[in-house]
């Protein structure tokens, strides 16, 4: 279970900045007090554009950067006053993550598994388990910088699964894969629903988000927009396409703010 | 204290596997000074003998004095005396390089020698050919050296007239105290600069190069706290720096045993680098080197990629290389006030230990503000490896 409590964050913008971004505001306001809920055995998409606040939502919730106010339960444990344990229960993959390209595959998971508390007897059989699943027993002894994309996400997938966490965050995890590597993605998301996990994925890909998700939230300019199930979001549709209607939510919030 | 020996490993694993590592601060540590030695020592051995062997011309001009002094000359090897008519002839075929030197006698050299007065001869060379001129001179002198004798012989003078007092140089400094005060400097030098050589690459690699590979999220999503992921990436950086600077020494003292070859060069090494002061020189090097660290990890932390962190950590290396260079400096010494001086004070120190007149209060105090350097530099690291500014920029 995941709860976000109205959970802000900003952050001062240097004068580099301001002028990056064109802008005269001192502050930056990337999650303007946003609050969901995350079941186990459900899948919750965070969907919205680019810039919209999605990955620092989910650094939040991964403890990687902490709040300006609000409130985070993840597994039950308090983001600010228990990372550790929130660490923990926690699996984190994103579209861009990177492995150590010098270790081999057997290496990367071993000193992940290692960090993450995971004993050694069951690390064998949690490695043995992905690496039947993945079809990855040829490239275990491999260095990294030798094996392809889709070997390397697989790497990374099992190397997110290893100390077997009860919540996995996915930060845009199919981005600037090909349609193959990102199957591997979509089949774990729906294996950790199937497993009882709690599943949170961030999206800027409406047909994705069809595909996989039972919860949704649209989030822009840091704020949540439409918060509700995928469900009753086909059902209350006023466009023709899935794409269509979360573009028509995201500019009908613009005019109101304009 | 696992978390921290977990991270170091494998942070080890990774850069013992990375080849620019292992050229960097093994490969060219290990082999710089023996190659830089025997190449000095080669080219200066053939260089001297080709010299030694090389023919030289000498353009000669009597002004109608005696030959005997030419005739004396022109037994030597590898010279060849020219007549000439006068000098302008000389100078001309001196300034063409068609011959290498030129001498002329005064018009009443011989008389004045006769009368026991001080008779002129002029030389020609060129200063730009100085093993030439050094050659020559070494003849000339012979002849001087004959000459006086002869004059002595003539007016039955014993060979030692002309030296009055024999001067006997007892010199009571010891190997150690010669070595430490012109080239002791040298070693904490090296040490220094290849410490911070050793430093700079993992400091770069650990951490500006985990966040342009994109895996500093995932470690710091594991459960382990942030001061243990530093402490463990401090340690790896400290110790490349410490494991660079031995290397180099190694090299170092390994090439000048081997030139010594069991002589008083090989004597002098052994009675410089003792247990006593390689202990010290460790002592005084593993706060620098963590200070080095301290200063490299927040740059690299800062910075947005290994090109941008190299960039500004590379001008760094004059900050230490300047002041290790005062310890070639001939009269500066470590003191109250020089022991205050980071790098510097290492360099004194050194010096001080080598030459072994090492004062108690200078080297407390050189080794406590290097303490206190290295755990403000531990401060600062772990301040700007906390902002999440910049471990996300």
């Amino acid at each position: 279970m995941i709860i976000v409590d109205n959970l802000y964050k900003s952050f001062k913008l240097s004068k580099k900045q301001r002028k990056e971004f064109n802008t005269a505001d001192i502050e930056a306001v990337p999650v303007d007090k946003i609050s969901f809920k995350c079941e186990p055995g459900r899948i919750f998409s965070l969907l919205g554009p680019n810039g919209a606040g999605k990955t620092t939502t989910l650094r939040m919730i991964s403890t990687i950067i902490t709040p300006t106010s609000g409130k985070i339960e993840v597994a039950g444990y308090d983001v600010a006053t228990q990372p550790n344990e929130v660490r923990k229960s926690i699996g984190f993959l994103t579209g861009s993550t990177g492995l150590y390209e010098r270790l081999t595959a057997d290496e990367v998971l071993k000193y992940y598994a290692d960090l993450n508390y995971v004993p050694k007897a069951e690390f064998e059989t949690r490695k043995k388990h992905y690496y039947d699943l993945l079809d990855m027993h040829d490239f275990a002894g491999k260095r990294i910088g030798q094996l392809s994309t889709g070997m390397k996400q697989k790497v990374s997938i099992t190397r997110t699964m290893i100390h077997h966490p009860d919540v996995v965050v996915f930060d845009e995890p199919t981005s600037g894969l090909d349609v193959i590597t990102a199957e591997n993605i979509i089949k774990l998301i729906r294996d950790c629903k199937i497993e009882g996990k709690t599943v949170i994925f961030s999206s800027h890909i409406m047909s994705e988000v069809d595909l996989l998700c039972d919860d949704l939230a649209i989030i822009d300019k840091g704020k949540i927009l439409y918060n509700d199930t995928m469900a009753n979001f086909r059902a209350n549709m006023k466009a023709d396409s899935l794409t269509r209607e979360f573009i028509r939510i995201v500019n009908e919030n613009k005019k109101v703010n304009a | 204290m696992k978390k921290i020996i977990l991270i170091a490993k494998k942070e080890f694993l990774d850069m013992f596997r990375d080849k620019r590592t292992l050229m960097r601060m093994i490969m060219i540590p290990l082999l710089v000074f023996p190659l830089i030695i025997y190449l000095i020592t080669t080219v200066q051995e053939s260089q001297s003998e080709k010299e030694a062997l090389k023919e030289l011309t000498i353009g000669y001009y009597l002004n109608g004095q005696s030959s005997d002094m030419i005739d004396r000359m022109d037994t030597a090897a590898h010279f060849n005396f020219l007549a000439y008519e006068d000098t302008a002839a000389i100078t001309a075929d001196i300034k063409a390089q068609n011959i290498n030197l030129g001498i002329w006698f005064g018009q009443d050299f011989d008389q004045k020698y006769s009368a026991g007065e001080q008779a002129t001869c002029g030389i020609f060379y060129r200063a730009a050919n100085s093993e030439e001129y050094e050659r020559f001179d070494n003849l000339i002198d012979l002849q001087k050296e004959y000459l006086v004798q002869e004059r002595l012989a003539l007016n039955e003078l014993p060979a030692d007239y002309v030296q009055p007092v024999s001067f006997i140089m007892n010199d009571k400094s010891t190997v150690e105290e010669v070595i430490g005060k012109y080239a002791g400097g040298i070693l904490p030098y090296i040490f220094m600069a290849f410490c911070f050589m050793g430093c700079m690459l993992p400091a770069i690699d650990l951490f500006a190069g985990e966040k342009e590979r994109g895996t500093i999220e995932t470690l710091l999503v594991t459960p382990v706290n942030r001061v243990h992921v530093l402490v463990g990436k401090m340690i790896v950086v400290t110790s490349f720096g410490l494991l660079s600077a031995t290397i180099a020494l190694v090299g170092l003292v390994g090439s000048l045993y081997l030139m010594g070859d069991g002589g008083a060069l090989t004597d002098a090494i052994a009675k410089i680098v003792t247990p006593q002061l390689v202990i010290t020189l460790y002592l005084l090097l593993i706060p620098v080197a963590i200070f080095f660290a301290g200063i490299m990890i927040p740059v690299s932390v800062y910075a947005r990629s290994f090109k941008e962190a190299q960039s500004i950590l590379t001008p760094l290396n004059i900050a230490v290389i300047v002041p290790a260079t005062l310890g070639f400096l001939p009269g500066l010494e470590l003191t109250y006030t020089t022991a205050w001086i980071p790098i510097v004070n290492v360099v004194m120190a050194t010096k001080a230990i080598i030459a072994g007149n090492a004062e108690m209060g200078p080297m407390i105090i050189t080794f406590v503000s290097l303490l206190v350097l290295s755990a403000l530099a531990v401060f600062v690291s772990f301040k700007q490896f906390g902002k999440e500014s910049n471990v996300l920029r």
